[in-house]
């Protein structure tokens, strides 16, 4: 399939958003757009993730990872665009948003995504920065969709954070690209495969820096403990579907990045302790201090947010155990990103009947909307990696690896990993079985509608998923993405 | 000391007593006209001060021999200073008597004696005068100190004389920062804009005219005087830092008559660059002078500091220095302004400089000479005009001008600047990178930069202020590139410029929009989503 092809396809999806004048006509060509363009991926990406063959060319670097993560892309963006036709057509009707930031957001989601397939397919680390930087600047009214005060302030901390770090992280870039040219033939070369082929010649004291540079700015927008201050607001004030992209897919294209630039830092240095220690370091971090958020959370947006970074926390210190520490990461990518948008579709259906965020409003879920409510509290159950979740069977990994390493820190983490899982149930059991505490409550009963087949389509993919990583031919599949990886 | 000397000096001394009214005149005319009115001749002060002359003179009984020994002790140190200063000729016979420390007393002389004039005749005014004069004279000052001081260390002489016996800017393009600080001191010194208003006597925020307001007659004469003769040789003063005065040894006749022309040509154009300047620009309220004069006192440290480190490196100073210096300059003003506007300016002239630093490394290096000629033009077409623009006009769109919230006073913020950029200077030097690079200046800049840029970004609580702050920190990178790996791709580099320009659309967008939902850009007010 070719790339251009793809490109093509998102234009069609933005011009078609720009030039129709009926917002029907404009959320159904954008979903069936969606779904061409999901599929062309796909097929762009199947032959190295079916196969072990790693595409490199002077534009792409593609192997099996890359393939995995540019198939959620896929995935992913398909799922949210069915539901924002759904979900965004219903802000329309209620008069939340307008025909142009109806017009704009079907304008700014393919370019989102489109952004998001660059950084992972391309071999130019440049190309790769572009892309993150046009990932922000896509995302950024798709944040600050709403024109409130909330949702300003929610855009106006994603850009800056996020901007910063990502310009930081063209530092370490520039840095890797300058130490190349110290090598043998005193060219410049900011290709992927350039730098792991002559990581002999890239000087280790200066790699160090360049890591450091690029771990904190592109960590920023993975939403790593110190620096995640954007991620919570952001995910909580955009509308459901843009935070299932967020979560489910924008951090770990972001986690990609970090991970590309950590295989070259690994070679050049010789060996991963070095950069285990960072990845150890922050995902410790994002582990427990959700923990504390969690136990307060009186909004359910915000709650699944700081799972996320909890998550990202979990997959970081995966990272740090190579090698079944890195398998484990892998699994818990991919378990997370379907599980965490399916919630995320969830609490937009949620927002869209209680027209709150806030839990101690939010009750009788389990009355009022029977589907909504049993699909969110299995998307709660899988994601506090209760077996049969597809994340009992990373963590289980995770954990398998970890205690022979550090055993203190695995109870911490334990503990904490604990505590959120008490926080989530109880505040998801008591929206669902409390009484409503709103006056002006729809009482209307809910129909089986497209986002409800969404989720159901996630969580039967993510057990189907965990009963498959169990088997050999499953855990081959992982080993065989693991083994380019360190 | 021979003849010629001797006969030099009094050439001089005569030109710039001559000149002297004409200098004060031009001023005025020059306002005149650029204001578009038509203005008095040039030559009125002459008429005035003969006229003065000749009135009778009015003292108040409760004067004491203090009130009229004055206009003599001010008009005579002015005159020391027509003689002794290397105004119209270098190497005169009293070039011994301008070690900058003696002109410094000669000036603190006058300003005394003019001080106890105001408050001799116990007059509400004349006191309120001498108070502020005394003020202002605390903060002009140290930074005279340092200017003079620097300029002895690069020059190796303690006379002024010996100082501009080159041409400084010249031989030392650095030094400009100092000569902007010179300038700046000149116009309190002076009593012009904006620190004093030479126009009128009735405003209440006068300084200088306030404390000779006693005077009448053949005293007054004088003091106006003295001002003329005083604006006359700072002018020249200030010409000379580019072309430095004709000296002594090559002295014929028709070389001596050339150099008393040159020397009215050099006050005409600084007087009519005064008029303009003065045109352009407001008094400021007297509360914001210590603002404005810290803003000089540090334009002269940080012209020291390049000075003593240029000295001290290597005589090899090269126009990209020169230019990353003043980017980063730049950035140290801005960082302790709080209006939009004159942060959008410092912002462009910082990225001007940046366009400058590709321009001389284009000269430097031939097989790069396109790109970065190209990396100089679109620099210049995006981040001097294109982004300023957007953001003026995203600013303008909510009515709202009040100042923008910062969590220091500007002279306090200059102060962190400076602190922050020399712990930069030394952190950079411990860094495995600074031993590979070629240009270490750009190096430095760039890192300056980057630091001055974050930290703009947390100590300007505005909205705007973090934009341009942002901004800065891309400079920094622009320039980190330059030093680094010199050129990217085109595509690539023209995908940065794209990037940059939409963050400032985007960002200011946003802005505009904070701006109407909240009132404020107060970044203090968006910090509601925190449960």
């Amino acid at each position: 399939m070719n790339i251009l092809f793809i490109f093509g396809l998102f234009s069609l999806a933005v011009i078609l958003a720009v030039v129709q004048k009926n917002e029907k006509i404009i959320r159904l060509s954008a979903g069936a757009v969606s779904i061409a363009s999901a599929l062309t991926i796909w097929l762009f990406v199947s032959p190295q993730f079916f196969g072990t063959e790693v595409l490199i060319t002077e534009w792409f670097y593609l192997d099996r990872f890359g393939a995995l993560i540019a198939s959620l892309i896929a995935l992913l963006s398909l799922s949210a665009t069915i539901v924002s036709v759904r979900y965004i057509g219903h802000e329309f009707k209620d008069g939340e948003v307008k025909i142009n930031d109806l017009k704009l957001y079907f304008t700014l989601l393919p370019l989102f995504v489109m952004a998001m397939f660059l950084v992972v397919v391309t071999n130019n680390t440049l190309i790769m920065w572009l892309a993150l930087e046009a990932t922000t600047l896509s995302s950024t009214f798709l944040v600050g969709l709403y024109r409130k005060r909330s949702s300003l302030e929610a855009a106006w901390k994603y850009i800056i954070i996020c901007s910063t770090g990502i310009t930081l992280g063209l530092i370490g870039i520039l840095l890797l690209g300058y130490t190349s040219q110290a090598g043998a033939d005193q060219s410049v070369s900011f290709l992927i495969s350039d730098l792991l082929k002559n990581t002999s010649a890239l000087s280790p004291e200066l790699v160090k820096w360049a890591f450091v540079f690029i771990f904190v700015g592109f960590g920023a927008k993975v939403g790593f403990a110190p620096i995640h201050t954007w991620l919570p607001d952001a995910h909580s004030k955009a509308p459901s579907p843009i935070s299932a992209l967020f979560s489910g897919i924008l951090l770990n294209v972001a986690l990609y990045a970090i991970i590309r630039f950590q295989m070259i830092a690994n070679q050049a240095i010789g060996g991963s302790e070095w950069t285990g220690k960072f990845f150890l370091f922050f995902g410790i971090l994002s582990v427990v201090l959700p923990a504390f958020m969690l136990l307060v959370q009186r909004n359910y947006k915000r709650m699944l947010a700081y799972s996320s970074i909890e998550h990202m926390g979990l997959i970081a210190l995966g990272l740090a155990l190579p090698p079944i520490g890195v398998m484990a990461a892998v699994i818990h990518m991919i378990g997370h990103s379907i599980i965490k948008s399916g919630l995320f579709f969830g609490a937009g259906e949620i927002l869209l009947r209680y027209k709150t965020t806030d839990t101690t409003k939010v009750g009788g879920l389990l009355k009022y909307a029977p589907y909504t409510s049993s699909l969110f509290l299995i998307g709660i159950i899988f994601i506090v990696a209760m077996p049969p979740s597809i994340l009992f069977v990373s963590e289980f990994t995770l954990f398998s690896a970890m205690i022979k390493a550090h055993l203190y820190l695995s109870i911490a983490v334990f503990i904490a990993l604990g505590v959120i899982a008490f926080g989530m149930l109880r505040t998801t059991i008591g929206m669902i079985l409390e009484k409503a505490n709103t006056t002006d409550l729809n009482e209307t009963r809910e129909h089986w509608n497209i986002t409800h087949s969404v989720m159901l389509v996630h969580i039967i993919a993510v057990i189907l998923l965990g009963v498959w990583f169990t088997s050999s031919s499953g855990t081959g599949f992982v080993v065989d993405i693991i083994k380019n990886l360190s | 000391m021979n003849s010629f000397q001797i006969l030099a000096t009094i050439l001089q001394g005569l030109t710039i007593l001559l000149v002297a009214p004409f200098s004060v005149g031009l001023v005025r005319f020059t306002k005149a006209r650029l204001q578009g009115r038509r203005g008095a001749s040039p030559f009125l002060p002459y008429y005035t001060i003969l006229t003065l002359l000749k009135k009778e003179m009015v003292i108040s009984k409760s004067t004491s021999w203090v009130f009229r020994a004055v206009p003599f002790v001010v008009l005579a140190s002015t005159i020391a200073l027509a003689f002794i200063l290397p105004l119209v000729f270098s190497g005169g016979a009293l070039a011994f008597a301008s070690d900058f420390l003696v002109v410094a007393a000669f000036m603190i002389v006058g300003s005394i004696f003019l001080v106890l004039g105001g408050l001799d005749s116990a007059s509400a005014f004349g006191g309120m005068g001498s108070s502020r004069e005394m003020t202002l004279a605390s903060l002009i000052e140290p930074t005279v100190i340092l200017i003079f001081g620097a300029l002895a260390f690069v020059t190796g002489s303690f006379q002024l004389d010996g100082m501009f016996a080159q041409s400084l800017i010249f031989s030392a393009p650095h030094l400009i920062i100092l000569m902007i600080a010179f300038v700046l001191v000149s116009l309190a010194e002076n009593a012009r804009y904006p620190v004093d208003n030479p126009a009128t006597h009735l405003e209440l925020t006068m300084v200088h005219e306030a404390m000779i307001l006693e005077y009448s007659g053949r005293y007054l004469a004088l003091l106006e005087y003295a001002s003329a003769i005083k604006l006359a040789a700072f002018s020249i003063l200030i010409a000379n830092f580019v072309f430095p005065p004709v000296t002594i040894f090559s002295l014929s006749v028709g070389g001596g008559i050339l150099a008393i022309l040159l020397a009215i040509l050099k006050v005409s154009m600084v007087a009519v660059l005064l008029g303009w300047l003065e045109m352009t620009i407001v008094k400021m309220r007297f509360y914001r002078m210590p603002e404005y004069l810290s803003l000089a006192f540090f334009t002269a440290f940080f012209g020291m500091m390049v000075a003593v480190y240029v000295k001290l490196t290597g005589p090899d100073i090269k126009y990209y220095t020169v230019f990353a210096a003043m980017s980063v300059f730049f950035v140290v003003l801005l960082f302790g302004r709080l209006r939009l506007k004159s942060i959008l300016r410092y912002y462009a002239a910082s990225s001007l400089m940046i366009a400058g630093i590709a321009y001389s490394l284009a000269l430097m290096a031939p097989e790069e000479q396109t790109h970065l000629l190209i990396f100089a033009v679109v620099t210049i077409a995006v981040k001097v005009l294109l982004v300023p623009y957007v953001i003026k006009i995203m600013e303008k769109q909510q009515r709202h001008t009040a100042n923008l919230q910062s969590f220091l006073r500007p002279a306090s913020s200059y102060l962190l600047a400076a602190l922050l950029l020399v712990f930069v200077f030394f952190i950079v030097q411990k860094t495995p990178i600074f031993a590979l690079v070629e240009w270490s200046s750009l190096l430095f800049a760039s890192v300056g930069l980057l630091v001055l840029g974050l930290a703009t970004m947390i100590v300007h609580r505005n909205v705007f202020s973090q934009i341009i702050g942002l901004l800065v920190v891309e400079n920094g990178i622009a320039i980190f590139t330059l030093v680094t790996v010199k050129s990217l791709p085109l595509i690539i580099e023209m995908g940065v410029f794209t990037v940059t320009a939409l963050t400032a659309l985007i960002l200011s967008l946003l802005g505009s929009r904070i701006k109407y939902f909240y009132g404020s850009v107060d970044t203090e007010e968006l910090r509601n989503l925190t449960e």
